[in-house]
């Protein structure tokens, strides 16, 4: 479990029943974690913290998904912060368009923790 | 206007717009004809054939315009109410598609806003039966995996329900791609062997690498998985599922046979409709075959089944094997 004490994830999404679960879930495998609950708190915490991942719902109060996709990989102290989407919305390219504005996963809710847990390590992996 | 006006007003634009060609245009154009061509032939026969203006004085000039006032009135009155019906039909067509849009929006947003509580659900109970908040003795564990599999249930019936509504307003885009099916198939039984073997059912291969066939990767991978998911479910422990695929004439067949219950005759054309499971089962949302038919007829095939109770079903689909050729 020490292995991952060293990583912080920022979680942006507005489900609090949500955040607490993947907060739980992720503690257990040692990773800090910080969460926002919309879009502008989440880009102000993602400037503030620099954390080594950002886990992202699309369909966030204040902007949304997308404007913090955008703002995150437009500016050059977060750009190079991977971004994990999570979203329970539903279109053909969806998981196109996240992937070319730079998010590196996309997951549809509601997905299955292991294959989160194993992209998580995998990322932050390339990362370190 | 009162409000309801309005919006009646606005969804006949819409149907309007949505038809190649206007009705009302040819409304006005066919009563049009039908008054100019009696007022030409009156013209005709009034200069070319009786060589007099006299006709129109006198008693006879006056039963003439009455005769032609009244026929005009006539003409008018009868285009209000073809008019009035057209506007009644469009009124319906309008309500009827504006009831339409209602329950699609309404499948959409309760289908996306039962996602997320699905996903804290699934997620929290993972991490109680993982011991991530305290310890868990088997008899929780198996409390929680029932819960767990409850949540399973929930999921895929609000994804059926998702795809079901796309496939039915078709706003589900097919894209059509020379596929492998050997590749597909593999994959999805790859996917499915973890819950095959949990009951000791054996998977079966019969099928050539060379046969493709036209179509939607995703859809028809949805398709197959349903099958062979369905074929894993009513199988007993130690059976056998088994796909095959081959090429019959200009037909691409995939048959998915179990040993499993079998299927009564009187219940086999009720599988397809939606919501429909079988007496014997409390498994499956009763969409996976609807959704697999509508998927295979936006290919232009269709699905067959033969069943012999206690004995096992096979399911057939049937595509074309390439749709870019047209039908005669």
């Amino acid at each position: 479990m020490p292995e991952n004490t060293a990583k912080k994830i920022l979680i942006i999404e507005d489900e609090k029943e949500l955040v607490l679960g993947l907060a739980t879930l992720l503690k257990a495998q040692g990773y800090a974690i910080i969460a926002a609950n919309d879009s502008l708190f989440g880009i102000s915490l993602a400037h503030k913290e620099k954390p080594d991942l950002i886990i992202l719902d699309l369909g966030l109060p204040a902007g949304g998904g997308f404007y913090v996709l955008d703002n995150l990989k437009r500016s050059t102290e977060t750009f190079s912060i991977p971004v994990l989407v999570l979203t329970a919305q539903q279109g053909a390219d969806l998981e196109e368009q996240v992937k070319q504005k730079g998010a590196v996963a996309y997951f549809h809710k509601p997905f299955e923790p292991e294959p989160l847990l194993g992209r998580i390590k995998e990322v932050l992996k390339i990362v370190t | 206007m009162p409000k309801k006006d309005q919006a009646n007003k606005i969804d006949h634009k819409l149907v309007l717009q949505e038809l190649k060609e206007n009705p009302y245009k040819k409304l006005n154009i066919a009563f049009s004809l039908m008054v100019i061509v009696p007022f030409l032939v009156f013209l005709y026969l009034l200069t070319n054939r009786l060589f007099s203006f006299n006709i129109l004085v006198g008693n006879i000039g006056l039963i003439l315009f009455l005769s032609f006032f009244i026929s005009l009135c006539g003409f008018y009155i009868g285009f209000s109410i073809l008019k009035n019906i057209f506007n009644q039909i469009l009124s319906y067509a309008a309500q009827a598609k504006h009831s339409d849009q209602l329950k699609s929006t309404f499948v959409a947003t309760v289908s996306h806003e039962l996602k997320n509580p699905l996903a804290s659900i699934k997620i929290n109970i993972y991490n109680i039966f993982s011991g991530f908040i305290g310890q868990v003795n088997d008899e929780q564990k198996n409390v929680l995996g029932l819960c767990q599999s409850t949540v399973e249930r929930m999921a895929r019936l609000v994804n059926g329900l998702l795809d079901l509504h796309k496939i039915e307003a078709g706003v589900i885009d097919v894209k059509r791609g020379k596929l492998n099916l050997a590749e597909i198939s593999s994959k999805q039984i790859q996917e499915l062997q973890a819950s095959a073997d949990k009951k000791k059912i054996k998977i079966i291969k019969e099928f050539l690498d060379e046969v493709s066939v036209w179509g939607d990767e995703d859809k028809l991978s949805q398709a197959i998985t349903n099958l062979l998911s369905n074929g894993i479910k009513f199988t007993p422990e130690n059976g056998m599922v088994t796909l095959k695929i081959y090429l019959d004439d200009k037909f691409v067949k995939i048959e998915c046979i179990d040993t499993g219950l079998g299927i009564p005759d009187d219940q086999i054309s009720a599988l397809f409709n939606k919501f429909e499971r079988l007496n014997s089962t409390k498994e499956g949302t009763g969409l996976g075959l609807a959704i697999t038919k509508d998927i295979v007829e936006m290919h232009r095939g269709k699905v067959l089944v033969e069943s012999k109770l206690g004995k096992g079903s096979k399911f057939i689909i049937v595509l074309p094997s390439d749709l870019r050729v047209r039908k005669r």
